[in-house]
């Protein structure tokens, strides 16, 4: 099984080949994007700092990351809650509706949602951006929140009616908290894909782009790229803290109800 | 039962529950007293669960009523019946201690803060787990587990005690040591325990009164003795125990004595008593549990009547050994227990047997 | 019959609940999902007036698209780009999600899919670009082989070529492929394997005969969840293949909105996801008959 080891970590160099070549790049002293590297330089960091528009659009990322994590977060409570307590006529086709953008190409759903905005005559916004978002997230957040609430075994709930709470006290008391962890792990990881989202936001944005779209229209500038490849280095170490937070809570979850870890994300 | 004036804590009738198309309680009638230990006995998939969960309020019925210490408990919500519930998984929330898990249902009582831990003390005391209350829930074995349900179910002093396959989960050391507790805290309790169960020898031991339930209805209920002694049907009595069946022609009846030809055994004389599906001429069966045939041994002599058969099976157990012998004009042949008495040999297979019965021992099923 | 009225309440109260706690998440999707998806298809089948869609029905888009030869060559290399896409992915991905699952001890397995997970949750456009840096002319890969005196001059081979697209996909969609064959594979029961072991087959044999059969539903989802949105990527031909290489996603928007024409681009949109999903049924259908996957 020696070689079958080996194959995995070049199977890993291969997935990390491009992030770990990133701050190679950053911290690299020449206008281009190319090997050799010249010299060691911070230059890159400080000049980031010193545009409006890249603060601009992160701050606007960050604005809609936080609403789109937030709002994807309580739908997905709602549909994980409703997928795997009740049965009810038409679950499936629903459940199907609510997670189809995981396998939909993106395009399609941003232009969709495009076209009806223009028909409706409504114009680009911060808030049309987040709905798109929302529907994107949304799949993953169920994802977390079904694996929370699956776990979740239902003669709790019986036992905490049984002795004396509502339903609606239950779920503060009981479900809430035994089900908190994967609502955090819900929150980040709907928080990162939205905050690295592209896609739907070069479709839906209007006049303040988030930054991915930011990055992307630097992408034709070659003299811009080396900032590019600084800010890459923060959002990947940024994602990497945030998805290590998520996972922490998300084994935490499991550790407290005293259950076996199976898998990741997902 | 040493009741002076047994009163009806739990009172069913007609009590009938559907899913979509399955029909999972069917007419259920029954009275449980006040202070009884009350088994509901049955294979899986009987209705057992169903007609305890009714009881708790998590079902409603789809027909009949439930009453509860005099009240019709039609549109009461489990949260709001004076019934607890120890379930089968035991339902301890994994993020609280054993001292909060205990104390979840004095939240809304109207008690200080001193005065709920002394009641949490106490009923962790009862159970037997004092000093476990900081633990954290998740970090209990099997048994703690059970005390920990049990002490808080107890501690809001339901009228009724309702008990989910509660033993089912633990191993057979511990399971027979619950059996003797749950039965001690029931008489220092003295509150009603109902108790869902499929395994006979735990109803036995432990209930005042058995309800012995095949799909969805009640077979019968009675004492354990009654129940063993005395079963109702071929059914209830292949469910409890052992029993041989022969086949019967019922001859006659008068005068409280009811006159048989028994296959193999030959004519007999039987009273009213060990007939409790009534009695009907013509071809039926009759049973005899393995303990009361006999195999003799050199000198022995028979009690009741005597026949010769031949060994067919021995099986040892240690303290008793068990044997199938065939006898003449039988088709199968019949079980028979024997206590392994000191100086008592094991018969080989092949060996013939000279088998003692008696009438008194025969049940007689129309 | 009262029974029956029985029946129909409780069943009534169990949708009733379960609707009720579904809805704001349903309403959402129908609203924002199944609505516009709605549109693009009656949009696809109106006729397009100069600034507007005139709402009168016509089959002129899709008898139009079809004849048009650029449509059929862009689809077909879509398809043909993510079908490659996929066979690599899940080729590759197979392995790995072999190993963690067999060969990992429990107590590191999640850290293994967690290290795989990472890459796929950071900066996709960011990870793009430096596919092309490492692939590019003067990229990591000419510039350590000539460093090496293995070539000469640089391999031309990956410039905004298909290949690099493929690659790149590849990489993108790696966790999609690896967690759902992960999934099966830890379900397989261990005891299977040493009945097989058991009864005279070897180590490779075992895998041919228990192994693979038990893990073909996770390899079917993974081919699914590879290919469907691979079809769609947008991104990708843009950078990579620095827009001279379009995919259907790159038709759809350049009809849509560059030449303002909804209709002729949602009957683009619609035609494609239909070819897709034929595709998608067929090859599930093919494994349910020859393979016999199924739940």
């Amino acid at each position: 099984m020696k070689a079958l080891k080996l194959y995995a970590v070049g199977y890993l160099v291969f997935l990390y080949a491009p992030i770990l070549l990133l701050p190679l790049f950053a911290f690299n002293d020449a206008k281009v994007i190319s090997f050799p590297l010249s010299g060691f330089t911070t230059h890159w960091f400080t000049e980031m700092t010193k545009i409006p528009a890249l603060y601009a659009a992160f701050k606007n990322s960050l604005t809609i990351a936080l609403c789109a994590a937030l709002i994807s977060t309580i739908l997905g409570i709602f549909a994980a809650r409703a997928a795997t307590r009740f049965s009810f006529a038409g679950k499936g086709p629903i459940m199907g509706l609510i997670m189809l953008p995981l396998v939909l190409p993106d395009v399609i759903v941003a232009i969709s949602l495009l076209v009806v905005l223009l028909q409706l005559g409504i114009a680009l916004q911060t808030w049309t951006v987040i709905m798109g978002h929302v529907l994107i997230c949304l799949p993953f957040s169920i994802a977390i929140l079904n694996a929370a609430f699956q776990a979740l075994d239902r003669s709790l709930e019986e036992a905490a009616i049984d002795l004396g709470e509502t339903r609606v006290s239950t779920f503060r008391l009981v479900i809430l908290p035994l089900v908190m962890p994967g609502i955090i792990s819900s929150l980040l990881i709907a928080f990162t894909i939205s905050f690295d989202e592209f896609i739907v936001s070069y479709f839906l944005t209007g006049s303040s782009p988030t930054l991915p779209v930011y990055i992307y229209g630097q992408f034709r500038y070659p003299a811009k790229v080396p900032v590019i490849m600084a800010l890459g280095t923060l959002l990947v170490l940024g994602s990497f803290v945030l998805l290590s937070i998520a996972e922490y809570f998300r084994r935490r979850g499991i550790k407290r109800r005293g259950g076996q870890d199976t898998g990741g994300f997902l | 039962m040493t009741l002076s004036a047994p009163r009806p804590i739990i009172a069913l009738r007609d009590v009938q529950k559907y899913y979509s198309d399955y029909h999972a309680l069917r007419g259920i009638t029954a009275e449980i007293q006040q202070g009884e230990f009350f088994s509901l006995l049955g294979p899986s998939g009987c209705g057992k669960t169903t007609l305890l969960r009714t009881i708790a309020g998590f079902e409603d019925v789809s027909s009949g009523t439930v009453h509860i210490d005099g009240k019709d408990m039609d549109g009461v919500p489990a949260n709001v019946r004076p019934t607890n519930m120890v379930f089968q998984s035991y339902a301890i929330f994994p993020h609280l201690t054993v001292a909060e898990n205990v104390g979840f249902g004095l939240r809304r009582a109207a008690l200080s803060r001193t005065e709920k831990a002394a009641e949490v003390d106490a009923a962790l005391k009862m159970v037997g787990l004092t000093g476990y209350g900081g633990r954290a829930a998740h970090a209990l074995s099997g048994g703690q587990r059970q005390r920990v349900a049990l002490a808080r179910a107890l501690i809001l002093k339901p009228k009724v005690l309702l008990l989910d396959e509660p033993l089912s989960a633990l191993d057979k050391k511990m399971r027979e040591q619950m059996q003797i507790e749950l039965r001690r805290l029931q008489r220092q309790v003295g509150i009603t325990f109902i108790l869902v169960t499929h395994d006979q020898e735990e109803a036995l031991i432990m209930s005042d009164r058995i309800a012995v339930m095949f799909e969805g209805q009640i077979a019968q209920l009675a004492s354990p003795q009654q129940l063993y002694r005395r079963p109702i049907s071929r059914q209830v009595a292949e469910f409890i125990g052992v029993m041989n069946f022969l086949p019967v022609q019922v001859l006659g009846e008068n005068g409280g004595r009811v006159q048989l030809n028994v296959a193999g055994l030959g004519a007999c004389e039987i009273t009213a008593e060990q007939c409790p599906s009534g009695v009907q001429i013509g071809a039926a069966s009759v049973g005899l549990r393995p303990e009361t045939l006999t195999v003799l041994f050199e000198g022995e002599v028979a009690r009741g009547r005597e026949l010769l058969g031949r060994v067919e099976e021995v099986q040892y157990f240690g303290d008793m050994t068990s044997y199938e012998v065939s006898l003449p004009d039988v088709a199968r042949p019949v079980s028979i227990s024997m206590r392994n008495l000191v100086g008592r040999q094991v018969l080989e297979r092949g060996a013939p047997a000279r088998v003692a019965w008696e009438e008194g021992a025969l049940v007689l099923f129309c | 019959m009262m029974q029956s009225s029985l029946i129909g309440r409780v069943a009534r109260s169990e949708n009733l609940r379960g609707w009720a706690m579904v809805s704001p998440t349903a309403l959402v999707a129908i609203l924002l999902l199944a609505a516009p998806l709605g549109m693009i298809v009656a949009f696809s089948f109106m006729t397009d007036g100069y600034l507007e869609i005139l709402p009168e029905f016509t089959l002129e888009n899709y008898t139009k698209a079809w004849a048009d030869p650029l449509f059929r060559q862009i689809l077909f290399r879509s398809l043909y780009v993510s079908a490659l896409v996929t066979a690599a992915t899940v080729v590759l991905a197979f392995p790995i999600a072999y190993f963690v699952s067999f060969h990992v001890a429990p107590e590191r397995k999640s850290l293994w899919l967690f290290l795989i997970t990472i890459p796929f949750w950071t900066s996709y456009l960011i990870r793009v670009f430096l596919w092309k840096v490492i692939l590019g002319y003067s990229g990591v890969i000419n510039s350590g082989l000539m460093g090496l005196g293995l070539i000469s001059e640089p391999l031309t081979f990956f410039n905004y070529s298909v290949s690099a697209i493929i690659v790149t996909l590849a990489h993108a969609y790696a966790p999609f492929a690896i967690l759902p064959i992960f999934v099966a594979l830890e379900r397989i029961d261990r005891s299977l394997l040493e009945a097989s072991r058991d009864l005279g087959e070897g180590h490779l044999r075992t895998f041919w005969r228990v192994t693979l059969p038990l893990s073909i539903a996770g390899v079917v989802s993974a081919v699914l969840i590879v290919f469907i949105p691979t079809v769609g990527d947008y991104v990708t031909p843009q950078l990579i293949g620095g827009g001279k290489i379009p995919l259907v996603a790159n038709l759809i928007q350049n009809r849509m909105l560059d030449l303002d024409n909804k209709p002729a681009g949602s009957a683009l949109a619609v035609s494609s996801m239909v070819i897709v999903a034929i595709i998608s049924v067929a090859f599930l259908w093919a494994n349910r008959r020859y393979l016999r996957v199924g739940r």
